[in-house]
């Protein structure tokens, strides 16, 4: 039998677990190794089911112990044997306590910006407009020349070729202007947040309408000056679409690996 | 996701999507020791790291499943029509 692990702490304990059942329902248990202990429950199975109710139960046992201090939050799916589990708190234990200490007293508060699509598309269409405008130019002048040195031409062919071009370039600038667009909405929202911030995770991406994707740092004691910070920045974007959460465990600040 | 998907989802979908997002993609990994299966999908690594894109990777699964599926039935149907006519003959 394997053991399922939700999270890590030097301060957690079988009193903030005291109402809360894990995955299956199976009762939580403490493993612990000289002040650092691993929240886990039993689980019989090989694999985890990506159900919602396993997802819920790994968050809400986390939830929990984030009620009362900040854990290092396991991935879900974690299944260990006791051996492995210790013998990773005993190898990894200046590493964990590390990441403890930079979570310390933090919360993770998440943000993913998505662009309203018809301003966006909007604004595309013009510089794209303005591009196709350049080719077009370009594509009359280079015609130009063409039907000046030879006048053995096909002129349906050159002219599906020249509409694929412009389609090509058209679509090549479109994910640029996306790229672009996503950078300078990912530097805005960091410039904005810096201040109260402890540290900061953000991507971006330029397929589809997610653009940036940040997750950050909160001292729990600046959370409501974080979130005046956060609604403010929504007033200076009404195009943009806030989806916001939080606060969650650290999870994308306890990057350890072994 | 599409913008106005957003608006169509209920609440309780995107926390859902939001709790998937996290739980899935990062944490603390002790590596070979994560096996998962999403939907009868079984996704097992063993001395792996998971290198999983949460949502999208889940929904991505979860449509290809239904796609071969989909695939699935199409060729039984296919299959019983051509014997069909074939007894016809």
């Amino acid at each position: 039998m394997s053991l399922y692990a939700y999270c890590l702490s030097d301060e957690v304990t079988m009193q903030m677990l005291r109402e809360t059942r894990g995955l299956a329902g199976a009762a939580l248990v403490l493993i612990e190794d000289e002040g650092l202990a691993a929240v886990v429950s039993r689980f019989e199975d090989d694999t985890v089911s990506v159900t919602r109710e396993n997802v819920l139960a790994h968050q809400r046992v986390v939830q929990q112990v984030l009620t009362k201090t900040t854990p290092l939050p396991f991935r879900f799916g974690t299944l260990v044997n006791e051996a492995r589990l210790r013998n990773y708190l005993a190898l990894q234990r200046s590493a964990l306590d590390a990441q403890l200490k930079r979570v310390r007293d933090c919360v993770e508060m998440s943000v993913k910006l998505i662009q309203n699509r018809e301003a966006f598309e909007s604004a595309t269409v013009e510089q794209q407009l303005t591009v196709g405008n350049e080719v077009q130019s370009a594509t009359d002048h280079g015609a130009e020349e063409q039907s000046a040195q030879s006048k053995i031409s096909n002129n349906s062919e050159s002219a599906a070729g020249t509409a694929y071009l412009k389609m090509k370039r058209r679509a090549f600038v479109g994910d640029e202007l996306r790229q672009k667009r996503a950078e300078e909405l990912a530097s805005w929202l960091a410039a904005r947040l810096v201040s109260v911030v402890r540290e900061s995770e953000v991507s971006v991406r330029s397929e589809g309408t997610l653009f940036v994707k940040a997750a950050f740092l909160v001292e729990r004691v600046r959370l409501e000056e974080y979130r005046a910070r956060l609604r403010k920045a929504e007033r200076e974007r009404p195009e943009i679409h806030f989806l916001t959460s939080g606060p969650w465990p650290p999870y994308s600040f306890c990057d350890i690996s072994s | 996701m599409a913008e106005e998907e957003l608006d169509i989802l209920e609440q309780s979908e995107l926390s859902l999507l939001e709790t998937l997002d996290h739980v899935l993609n990062r944490g603390i990994v002790i590596a070979g020791e994560i096996t998962i299966s999403v939907a009868d999908i079984d996704l097992i690594f063993l001395g792996l790291n998971v290198l999983l894109t949460s949502t999208e990777t889940a929904q991505e699964v979860l449509g290809e499943r239904e796609r071969r599926a989909t695939e699935l039935e199409r060729r039984v149907v296919d299959a019983s029509e051509q014997t069909s006519e074939g007894s016809n003959e």
